[in-house]
């Protein structure tokens, strides 16, 4: 007999793989052959506009892993993660949890005006910025003066001290608003007679947030890691529109290194290997935090 | 049956939207006559002055040429510098292009066998004429790409640019100074300057490249013309850490250490700087005459232009060249009506319309031309006209190897906050011109 599974009479099991078709034909075309074809180029030699190719195997990986330009702009990626990521959904976390549970006037205002950031280009958002930290004329450095504290007026993205901050708080800014109003989304979805058992039996604010909320919010703050950090570790406008690596090497990100090294200096080779480096990473992160953070119970209590 | 009509539909909609994404690229009509050519022109020339002037002469070539049809497209030189690599390479490319001199992208292309060479237009059109052999220089690669400054002419540039000091005349005057002629002259200006309470030069080291300008302007006050070519080059074995470029990293570091730039300078970008030079605050900026026509208009101050003057009794060399040329694909259908728009844009008229919109051209006025030189520009060309006579020509010295800008770049923003040293400064810089020069197999 044929196999015992139920199906629905009539309808072959091939369908659906054809209503796939159409967009896995875009998607292979744009996306997976490029990236085959990234790291195919990542085994070769490859000097201005193709014309000498010489395979190295792995001399570019090899290489990569002694290249302190490389290893310092990856490390640099790793901070921004702290910025991306970290402090994003730490505020998110915090806010959310005091303002989750009552609603307020203007809410709905609120969650649009903080998703914003998320919305616009990040070349705008770096060109903005630039203006913003202006050494004389930027807002943040006025309002530090309007406060009374001149003597912390920098030249902020000119500062080998303070550049990658500085970059980076930007990030922080972005991203803020999505962590936010993803949790506070997630806060709904939380029964209130948690809250209400919980306090009955004693508990205060803060450890309803930390058997309450926190595990509640799981899937959702799983969802606000993989996205922040894969932000972190793409970054690449931000850095192009308001110090494109400078001071020094200070701000330099990967993906603006991958830019500079394979298309203005032509060692597509060595830039191939970067980004296949760089895919690997942030797809192991992901995979890694879609494991940990996912919530495998349907019901809680 | 059912799903099968799910799936044609599907299928048909996926076929429609794929039709209907069809290529933009231009293609060579081939529905006009055979003696219509259409000349496909790719140029940087977008800011507003620059374009009216190609505009002109594209008309005007078009009347000259009838049965040519010129075909614009302009971009933005990080856009041009992008896609013309590619561009170059296909059939239906563009036939002229400005592509930038150095070695990643002209020396590239010439790797590459993109471009054609000029040189038996050269002597037909009499180019030795119109530029001389240093300027040529600048456009020239031998055939493997790999000598720099020699071997065949590839592009010919319409503009020339040199790079000095800009001030500000209504300061001056108020303050009774004058255009200092020997560089201790200059250095006393900027500590007079700096006493008066004013900001001495106009800076903005946050984009990175005109800080090259800053210290290689010093640095071509002290070397040779011939160390300067060759280093640029890549030829006769240079060595960048030498002790004329130590002492004039000391000497840049000093005027950063002693406040002449102004306040929050690594913060601030180029195009900050000069609106705020252009507003009146600062009484200098160095950089180049490609600035001049933003000074002479929608400002009420009044801006001057001299070349830095040299140490006394010391012969002096002066950064510029010519602006970025217009190449030719190897590949081209009409390779001489594509030389013949090539002359067209170093012609005489082409240097009348250039200078009558403020810019620097790299061939001569023609004989009783009527554009006003009392002015501004005119200061800018009586000192190219200068620098040029004497062969005090200097260079861009970020051409030197493919990755010497990010170098250069960084090293100086080091310098300039204080973390480097001059000695340590020219010796990573160094390491990346010995590495380059290993490289190219010297």
């Amino acid at each position: 007999m044929k196999s015992q599974t139920k199906r629905r009479p009539g309808e072959s099991r091939w369908t659906g793989f054809f209503y796939l078709v159409p967009a896995f034909l875009i998607y292979l075309l744009f996306t997976l052959i490029p990236i085959a074809d990234t790291v195919r180029s990542s085994f070769y030699d490859w000097g201005a506009l193709g014309k000498s190719n010489t395979w190295v195997g792995l001399g570019n990986y090899a290489n990569l892993l002694k290249d302190s330009v490389f290893l310092n702009a990856f490390s640099n990626n790793l901070v921004f993660i702290i910025f991306y990521s970290i402090i994003p959904i730490l505020l998110g976390l915090f806010l959310s949890s005091l303002l989750g549970r009552y609603p307020l006037p203007g809410f709905t205002f609120f969650r649009t005006v903080l998703f914003l950031p998320q919305v616009i280009s990040m070349v705008v958002v770096g060109v903005i910025w630039r203006w913003m930290f202006h050494p004389t004329t930027g807002p943040v450095n006025l309002f530090l003066g309007i406060i009374g504290l001149e003597h912390l007026q920098q030249a902020w993205l000119g500062s080998f001290q303070w550049a990658l901050s500085a970059v980076g708080s930007v990030g922080s800014w972005v991203q803020y608003g999505f962590c936010m109003v993803l949790f506070l989304a997630g806060m709904q979805r939380i029964p209130e007679e948690y809250y209400e058992a919980s306090s009955l039996d004693g508990a205060n604010e803060l450890q309803q947030f930390f058997y309450i909320t926190f595990p509640g919010l799981k899937s959702e703050i799983g969802v606000a890691l993989i996205t922040t950090i894969i932000a972190a570790l793409r970054v690449f406008d931000l850095v192009y529109a308001t110090t494109r690596g400078g001071p020094g090497e200070s701000t330099m990100v990967t993906g603006f290194l991958i830019y500079r090294t394979a298309i203005l200096n032509n060692n597509i080779g060595y830039g191939a290997a970067m980004a296949t480096v760089l895919t690997i990473v942030i797809l192991s992160l992901s995979l890694l935090i879609r494991k940990l953070m996912t919530d495998h119970t349907n019901e809680a209590v | 049956m059912k799903p099968y009509r799910n799936f044609f539909l599907i299928t048909m909609i996926f076929l429609l939207a794929l039709t209907s994404c069809t290529s933009t690229t231009p293609e060579q009509s081939t529905q006009e006559p055979e003696e219509v050519i259409n000349l496909l022109v790719w140029d940087q020339f977008y800011r507003p002055e620059e374009s009216a002037v190609i505009d002109q002469l594209n008309l005007e070539f078009e009347e000259d040429h009838p049965g040519v049809k010129i075909q614009r497209e302009v971009k933005i030189l990080d856009d041009l510098k992008l896609t013309v690599k590619l561009a170059l390479a296909e059939s239906d490319g563009p036939d002229v292009a400005q592509v930038n001199q150095g070695r990643s992208d002209m020396g590239a292309m010439v790797e590459a066998d993109l471009l054609l060479p000029l040189n038996d237009y050269l002597a037909k059109y009499n180019w030795a004429d119109v530029f001389s052999t240093s300027v040529a220089s600048r456009n020239s690669f031998t055939p493997d790409g790999k000598t720099f400054g020699q071997g065949n002419l590839y592009g010919v540039s319409p503009t020339a640019e040199v790079v000095g000091v800009f001030y500000n005349k209504g300061i001056f005057k108020d303050n009774d100074w004058s255009v200092p002629t020997t560089f201790e002259d200059f250095e006393q200006l900027l500590a007079d300057i700096k006493a008066a309470d004013i900001t001495p030069i106009a800076f903005g080291s946050l984009d990175g490249w005109n800080a090259i300008h800053e210290y290689s302007a010093i640095q071509h006050l002290l070397v040779s013309l011939d160390y300067i070519n060759n280093l640029t080059y890549g030829v006769n074995n240079a060595s960048f850490d030498t002790p004329e470029n130590r002492d004039a990293a000391q000497i840049l570091s000093d005027w950063a250490q002693a406040g002449y730039f102004t306040q929050g300078y690594p913060g601030i970008g180029y195009d900050d700087s000069n609106n705020n030079f252009k507003a009146g605050e600062g009484a200098l900026t160095i950089t180049g005459s490609w600035f001049a026509p933003e000074l002479m208009t929608g400002t009420d101050q009044e801006f001057g232009f001299f070349l830095l003057p040299g140490f006394s009794g010391q012969p002096t060399l002066a950064i510029g060249g010519v602006g970025i040329p217009y190449s030719i694909r190897k590949t081209t259908q009409h390779p001489d009506m594509a030389t013949e728009y090539l002359n067209w844009m170093i012609s005489p008229r082409a240097a009348e319309l250039w200078a009558q919109a403020g810019m620097l051209p790299a061939m001569s006025l023609p004989e009783g031309s009527t554009v006003d030189t009392n002015n501004l520009f005119g200061e800018t060309l009586f000192a190219w006209e200068a620098v040029n006579k004497n062969n005090a020509v200097g260079h861009y010295i970020d051409w030197a190897t493919p990755t010497f800008y990010d170098t250069l770049v960084a090293e100086l923003q080091k310098l300039l906050g204080g973390i480097s040293t001059p000695a340590n400064f020219t010796a990573a810089v160094e390491a990346d011109y010995a590495r380059f020069l290993q490289e190219q197999g010297q």
